[in-house]
C-alpha cells in the first residue's frame, strides 16, 4: 500500500551572512549547506494497519511524511502509496489520503464548523447523501453536533482536534497520515481521539500512519513501530518485540547519604544517570538481581531512598534513542 | 477536479467569504471607506495639478481621467480576485499552510486565489467606472454596443495583465519567503500608467510598452476610445499581451512549484 525505497532527503539550507552585504553575497555567490533529514529508508506498510512513527526532534519524521503525501519530492530513492508515485500524481494520491498537521489547522479560521466541513466537501468532490452520512456518523464518533455552529477561532484545542479529523476524513480516504495528532491535549482528549483512530482502522479499514511524542498514543493504538534516528531508521518491527528485548532491563535509581565519588559499579548494571547525590542504574535481569545491585551499593554507601522501576515504553524508547538497539542487536 | 467544477467551487469560496465580511461589518465598512478616501486623495492631485497646468503636455482633464480610470479599473480586478498573491509568502509558505493545498485534489493557485476574494477592490471598482463614465461623458464617447465590448475586452485584458505580472513575482516566496518587496518594485510601475506615457522620457514609455506592458492597460486603449489615432498593435494589443503574459507567468509558477517541491518551508 506504501512503500518507500532508499528514501533519501537532503534539505539545501543557504548560508547567509548578516546584513545587506550578506545578502548581495549570497545572492550572486550562493553558498548553502546540506543537511540529509532522511536518509535510506525503506519500509512497506500493508493495507489495514497502524503503523507508528517515533523519533525525537528533529529525527526527520515530519520529512518523511511530507514526500509520502506528495508535498516534497525525494532526494533519492522512490516512494509508491497505491501503487502511484504522489508527487507527480498529485491529485489522484490527494483524493485517496488525509492529512493532519497537529501543528496547525485546514480549517477557515472564521467560519463555522458546518461550513469549513462543507468547503472541504466540496473540494473532494464529496456528494451530499455520502457527506450527510458521515456529519451524522462523526456527530457520534467525535461527538461533533455541538461543535457545527461554532467557528474555529472559537475552539479549545482538543475541539480543533476533533474538527480536524473530521475534516480530514470527510473524503473517507483509505489512508491517513496523522502528523502529532494529539500535540497539546489532555488526557481525556487524547483517549477519545485513540479510540476514534482505532475505530476507522477496524471499521473502514483505513490505513494508517502516525507519528508522535507521546508513547501513550503508541502503545495503545500501533502493533508495529518505526523508529528513525537522525534520519536513519532504526528500527521496524512489532511494539511487542522491542517491549521484550528491553523487557529484561530494569531501572533502579538511589538517592544516597554522602557525595557518590569513587563508587564502584556492581557487575551487570550499567550507569544511566549520576548526580551529586542521586545514582540511576540500569541491570539486567537476566544477569543479576534487584537485591543483589542493591546490597553492592549498600556496603558502599548509606541509602536513605530507593527505587526500581517497571520497563515502560518510555525507558525503551530512550535506550534505544541512546543506541542501546544497536548493542543488543 | 474537473475544470468544469471549479466556477462553482469558487462560487462557494466566495459566498463563504462575505458570510466572514458581514460578521466583521466594521472591517468591511472601514476597508471600502479608506480605499475610496485613497483613490480620492490620488484624484484631487491630479484635479489639483490640472487645474493649475489647464493642459498636461497638451492633455485635458476628462482625457487624462480616461486614463486613470482605466488603469483604476483593471487594478481594481486584480485586487478583488488576485490580492491573496501578495501574501502567499508570509501567510503560506512561510506558516507551512501552502503544504495543504498539494494534498488537495484542486489546483493550488486556484485554491490560493479562491481562498480571499479582497472586498477592498469593489471601491476601486466603484471609482474607476465612475471616472471612465465622467470622462466619456466629456469628452463625448458614445457607449455604442462595440464601444461597450471593446471597452470591457481592454479592461479584462488590463486586469490580466496585472494579475500575471504579480504572479510572475509573488513566485519568489519559494525561494524568499516574503515576496512582497519583489513583488512592489514591478507593480508600482503602473503609477506612469495613470497619465499619458507621452509625457514622459522615451525610455519609461518603452519599459511600459515592452517590458512591463501596464501601457496596454490604459493609455493606448484610451487614445483609442478618445478617437485619437492609434496604432492597430497599440489599440488592440492588450488581449495578446495579456494572453502571452499569462503563459509566460504560468510556466514561472510552475517552475517554482516544482522547486517547492524540493525544499519545502
Ligand atoms: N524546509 C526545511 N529546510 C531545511 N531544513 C529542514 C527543513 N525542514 C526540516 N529541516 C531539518 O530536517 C531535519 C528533520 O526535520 P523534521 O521536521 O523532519 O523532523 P521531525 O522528526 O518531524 O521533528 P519534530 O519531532 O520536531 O517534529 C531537522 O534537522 C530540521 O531542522
Ligand atoms: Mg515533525
Amino acid at each position: 500500500m506504501i512503500e518507500a525505497v532508499n528514501l533519501t532527503k537532503v534539505y539545501h539550507i543557504p548560508d547567509k551572512d548578516p546584513g545587506v552585504r550578506g545578502a548581495v553575497k549570497a545572492l550572486f555567490r550562493p553558498r548553502h549547506t546540506s543537511k540529509t533529514a532522511v536518509k535510506d529508508v525503506s519500509f512497506a506498510i500493508e493495507p489495514g494497519e497502524i503503523v507508528g512513527y517515533i523519533g525525537v526532534n528533529g529525527a526527520g519524521k515530519s520529512t518523511t511524511i511530507k514526500m509520502l503525501t506528495g508535498i516534497l519530492v525525494p532526494t533519492g530513492g522512490q516512494v509508491r502509496v497505491l501503487g502511484r508515485d504522489p508527487h507527480r500524481e498529485r491529485v489522484a494520491n490527494a483524493r485517496d489520503i488525509g492529512v493532519v498537521f497537529g501543528q496547525r489547522s485546514q480549517l477557515w479560521w472564521d467560519l463555522a464548523l458546518r461550513e469549513s466541513l462543507t468547503m472541504v466537501g466540496r473540494i473532494y468532490e464529496v456528494d451530499d447523501a455520502r457527506f450527510q452520512r458521515l456529519i451524522s456518523e462523526f456527530s457520534e464518533t467525535l461527538e461533533l453536533k455541538e461543535l457545527l455552529p461554532i467557528p474555529i477561532r472559537n475552539m479549545s484545542l482538543g475541539q480543533k482536534m476533533r474538527a480536524e479529523l473530521a475534516a480530514t476524513l470527510i473524503h473517507e480516504p483509505r489512508i491517513v497520515y496523522l502528523d502529532e495528532p494529539t500535540i497539546g491535549l489532555d488526557l481525556l482528549v487524547k483517549e477519545r481521539i485513540r479510540a476514534f483512530i482505532k475505530r476507522i482502522n477496524q471499521e473502514k479499514g483505513t490505513t494508517v500512519v502516525l507519528t508522535t511524542h507521546d508513547l501513550g498514543d503508541i502503545e495503545e493504538l500501533c502493533r508495529r513501530v518505526l523508529i528513525i534516528d537522525n534520519g536513519v531508521l532504526i528500527y521496524d518491527g512489532s511494539l511487542e518485540t522491542i517491549k521484550q528485548r528491553f523487557g529484561k532491563y530494569r531501572e533502579i535509581t538511589f538517592e544516597t547519604a554522602a557525595d557518590l565519588n569513587g563508587l564502584d559499579v556492581p557487575t551487570g548494571a550499567d550507569v544511566l544517570e549520576k548526580g551529586g547525590r542521586t545514582l540511576s542504574l540500569r541491570f539486567d535481569r537476566t544477569q543479576t538481581s534487584a537485591s543483589r545491585v542493591s546490597a553492592s551499593i549498600m556496603s558502599q554507601i548509606e541509602v536513605i531512598d530507593l527505587s526500581l522501576k517497571e520497563p515502560d515504553l518510555s525507558m525503551v524508547v530512550k535506550q534505544i534513542y541512546q543506541g542501546g538497539l544497536k548493542e543488543t542487536a | 477536479m474537473a475544470l468544469l467544477n471549479y466556477p462553482s467551487l469558487y462560487w462557494l469560496f466566495l459566498k463563504n467569504r462575505i458570510k466572514i465580511l458581514m460578521e466583521y461589518r466594521m472591517n468591511f465598512l472601514i476597508g471600502a471607506t479608506s480605499t475610496i478616501m485613497i483613490q480620492g486623495a490620488g484624484l484631487l492631485t491630479v484635479w489639483v495639478i490640472m487645474s493649475q497646468i489647464p493642459d498636461l503636455n497638451g492633455w485635458t482633464l476628462p482625457q487624462v481621467l480616461l486614463i486613470y480610470g482605466l488603469i483604476t479599473l483593471s487594478k481594481s480586478i486584480n485586487h478583488m480576485f488576485a490580492d491573496n498573491l501578495w501574501t502567499l509568502g508570509r501567510d503560506y509558505v512561510r506558516t507551512g499552510a501552502f503544504d495543504r493545498f498539494m494534498v488537495r485534489p484542486v489546483d493550488p493557485l486556484f485554491h490560493l486565489l479562491a481562498d480571499r476574494f479582497c472586498h477592498d477592490g469593489i471601491g476601486n471598482f466603484l471609482v474607476g467606472g465612475v471616472l471612465v463614465a465622467i470622462a466619456a461623458a466629456r469628452l463625448g464617447i458614445v457607449w455604442t454596443p462595440g464601444v461597450i465590448v471593446y471597452f470591457a475586452v481592454m479592461v479584462l485584458s488590463g486586469g490580466v495583465i496585472f494579475i500575471a505580472l504579480n504572479l510572475m513575482t509573488c513566485v519568489s516566496a519559494f525561494w524568499i519567503m516574503d515576496s512582497v518587496p519583489v513583488t512592489r518594485v514591478v507593480f508600482e510601475m503602473h503609477e506612469f500608467a495613470k497619465y499619458p506615457l507621452s509625457i514622459y522620457p522615451r525610455a519609461i514609455g518603452l519599459l511600459l510598452t515592452w517590458a512591463i506592458p501596464f501601457g496596454f492597460a490604459s493609455y493606448f486603449p484610451a487614445t483609442r476610445l478618445m478617437g485619437l489615432e492609434t496604432p492597430l498593435w497599440q489599440a488592440y494589443g492588450a488581449p495578446l499581451v495579456a494572453a502571452v503574459l499569462l503563459a509566460v507567468a504560468l510556466a514561472v509558477w510552475r517552475f517554482g512549484l516544482r522547486h517547492y517541491g524540493s525544499t519545502g518551508t
